[in-house]
């Protein structure tokens, strides 16, 4: 594990140096910029996801989730005029809730993740369309949402001035949503490495049976896990509107690909059980940088796509690699001794 | 886990479940039928039919790999890269076969990559064919730009989807065709037993000497051939050719109609008969909602929760 976030970083490194060398003006202020503030609410998103995949499952539904979160906050914002205060909480129990439903499915009703999930994704942006302000009240289709509580969202932190920096070098400003994914990544980390039940979701996806026959209330930890996911949809559902300061009924549509692939990049196993937080934030943020890098070197698009996929193949066939060698080191001793 | 008992309520229970598809579709057909008469109407049932002639023909070509334990996400933009292959090669005047193959050979290709990445180097196939969503993609993108390429004055190419032959479109046969093929190929040939094989126990099937590495490759070709045939059908129908076409959710519906048809995700049991009434039941259901102009959002809540309700009644059985 800790291999694969060093292989990563190192990768992550190579990468930046690459696009500094040969994209005119990648190495600039304005390129991390453009990553922090464009690619922080992916990295959570990525984070989130990795619950769901570390316990063996997989959550389809998190770009609906998005979409639908969003479209509360419209509501609330700009047909109810609840205050932004009461907002953001209403937010984050709407996305967890629906998280927690995706667990519910997933365990009681035993079904597939990946159907379970794909199904609720049809659910949840149905129901995105049938509450969607913009078409209950058609005169809001233009309204932007004022709420200083949710704008202020989409904020930018002069950092190299407070430093004093700024004298010597050009810094970026930090937008507010970086340190938005800063306090997630190191919230979700201290729960995963530092808790009970950090330990319960490691041994829930290293094996239901032994973790249940281990006292383990496997179900709980599932639940939760997809909650985790339904949650962190919901912060990254309240920076995108924040951004575009309204919501349509399409936002976040196909995100949850792009998080799966991160966390798949970031060494979080599809088998289950393997994995933490750094690999899937900085996951995020390698595929941002080779868009931007790419779009400075004047790929098409179209292209990007392309690279986008190859990459996503080498990582999940580097992960591969490392099973492989994982399991021959495991079984090398018991073959000794049989 | 616990035995079960052979009690009348757990057999019976164990009946309907077992027939829960047949009873489900044939309950819908009365509660559309009733309130909507124009429903059973000709004309709609022959509509329904065409409707579902390409989803069905995809859904059809996965069965056998998600019955392997793989799944295929691909096929949405095999789809579009085969209606654009085939349109250059009407534009550069071939004949209609050598277009056909041409279109088919995209999916072989994309299929063949898919399998052997997934059989040989054992990586996971929901990732593998994520990937191999965006780069067919970004490939249709680059060979066809974003524009509509116009198929016009090709009545030959048009026949295959706007043709008609008595009373039942031409994509309707080959709708046929192609299930009735691959029903064959699932009952009376060594691949069907096979594809079986592997689904229940992969390794007991390597072990006891099959080719099963051989076998999973070739049913993501059989689902690339099937994504493309839907491709060329659709390019068809419409007369156009388009990067786009098979958007983001098409590959959703695919695997949703397998996998009401009984199909686990997980590999085993499946069969290709039943996914045919998978594809019938969602492409009823879209119907008859559409007919009863119910809302889309609704339309989507209400597929989200019948695919959830099914589902939840057959892992009953297990």
């Amino acid at each position: 594990m800790r291999s694969a976030s060093a292989a990563l970083a190192l990768f992550f490194a190579a990468t930046i140096l690459l696009f500094s060398l040969s994209a005119p003006r990648f190495a600039s202020a304005s390129t991390v910029e453009n990553l922090m503030s464009g690619f922080s609410f992916v990295a959570i998103l990525a984070m989130g996801q990795a619950f769901p995949i570390l316990v063996r499952g997989i959550d389809l539904s998190i770009g609906a989730i998005v979409g639908l979160v969003g479209m509360i906050v419209f509501d609330l914002s700009l047909i109810l005029h609840v205050p932004g205060y009461l907002i953001l909480p209403l937010a984050l129990f709407a996305g967890a809730l629906a998280g927690a439903l995706n667990g519910v499915l997933v365990v009681h009703l035993r079904l597939q993740p990946f159907i379970a999930t794909l199904a609720t994704l049809a659910a949840y942006r149905g129901l995105t369309y049938a509450i969607s302000g913009r078409q209950l009240v058609p005169g809001l289709t233009t309204t932007p949402i004022r709420d200083p509580w949710l704008t202020g969202i989409e904020t930018y932190f002069d950092v190299g001035r407070w430093l004093g920096l700024s004298r010597l070098v050009n810094m970026p400003w930090v937008p507010l949503s970086f340190v938005i994914m800063l306090a997630v990544f190191a919230v979700l980390q201290v729960l995963l490495t530092s808790t009970r039940f950090g330990r319960d979701i490691y041994a829930t996806g290293g094996n239901h049976e032994a973790a249940r026959l281990a006292g383990i209330r496997v179900n709980g930890v599932i639940i939760t896990a997809y909650a985790l996911a339904g949650l962190c949809a919901a912060i990254a559902a309240l920076i995108m509107v924040a951004r575009f300061t309204t919501a349509t009924e399409a936002l976040g549509a196909g995100m949850e690909l792009t998080a799966i692939a991160a966390a798949v990049i970031g060494g979080v196993s599809l088998a289950g059980g393997v994995g933490a937080m750094f690999g899937p934030a900085l996951g995020a943020f390698l595929l941002g940088a080779i868009l931007i890098g790419l779009t400075l070197q004047g790929v098409p698009q179209f292209v990007q796509q392309i690279i986008t996929g190859a990459i996503l193949l080498a990582a999940v066939g580097y992960d591969r690699l490392l099973s492989v060698r994982r399991q021959r080191r495991l079984s090398a001793p018991s073959t000794a001794a049989t | 886990m616990s035995e079960r008992g052979l009690s009348l309520p757990a057999a019976l229970s164990g009946h309907v479940v077992q027939n829960a598809l047949p009873v489900a579709v044939a309950v819908i057909i009365a509660i559309f039928a009733l309130t909507e008469p124009a429903f059973l109407s000709t004309d709609n049932l022959v509509g329904i039919a065409r409707q579902v002639a390409i989803i069905g023909i995809m859904a059809v070509c996965m069965t056998f790999v998600i019955m392997t334990g793989g799944v295929d996400l691909s096929v949405g933009p095999v789809l579009a890269l085969a209606g654009l292959a085939a349109f250059y090669s009407l534009d550069a005047g071939f004949p209609l076969p050598v277009v056909i193959l041409a279109g088919l050979s995209v999916g072989a290709v994309v299929g063949l990559a898919n399998g052997l990445i997934v059989a040989f180097l054992q990586l996971p196939p929901i990732i593998v064919t994520l990937a191999m969503l965006s780069m067919v993609r970004g490939t249709a993108l680059i060979v066809g730009g974003p524009e509509q390429h116009l198929i016009r004055n090709e009545p030959g190419y048009s026949f295959i989807g706007t043709g008609s032959m008595m009373g039942l479109p031409v994509s309707v046969y080959i709708f046929a065709a192609v299930a009735v093929f691959m029903i064959l190929v699932q009952r009376r040939t060594p691949l069907g037993l096979l594809v079986a094989a592997i689904g229940d126990n992969e390794r007991a099937a390597r072990l006891s000497g099959h080719r099963t590495r051989l076998t999973k490759t070739l049913v993501y070709v059989i689902c690339g051939l099937g994504a493309a045939l839907a491709g060329i059908i659709q390019s068809s129908q419409v007369h156009t050719a388009l990067a786009t076409y098979g958007p983001f959710g098409t590959e959703l519906d695919v695997i949703a109609a397998v996998v009401l048809g009984g199909t686990s995700i997980m590999g085993g049991n499946g069969s290709i008969a039943r996914t045919l009434l998978g594809v019938f039941f969602l492409g009823i259901l879209n119907n008859g909602m559409n007919i009863l102009n119910v809302p889309i959002d609704i339309q989507l809540i209400a597929k989200g929760a019948i695919i959830v309700a099914a589902l939840a009644i057959a892992a009953r059985r297990g």
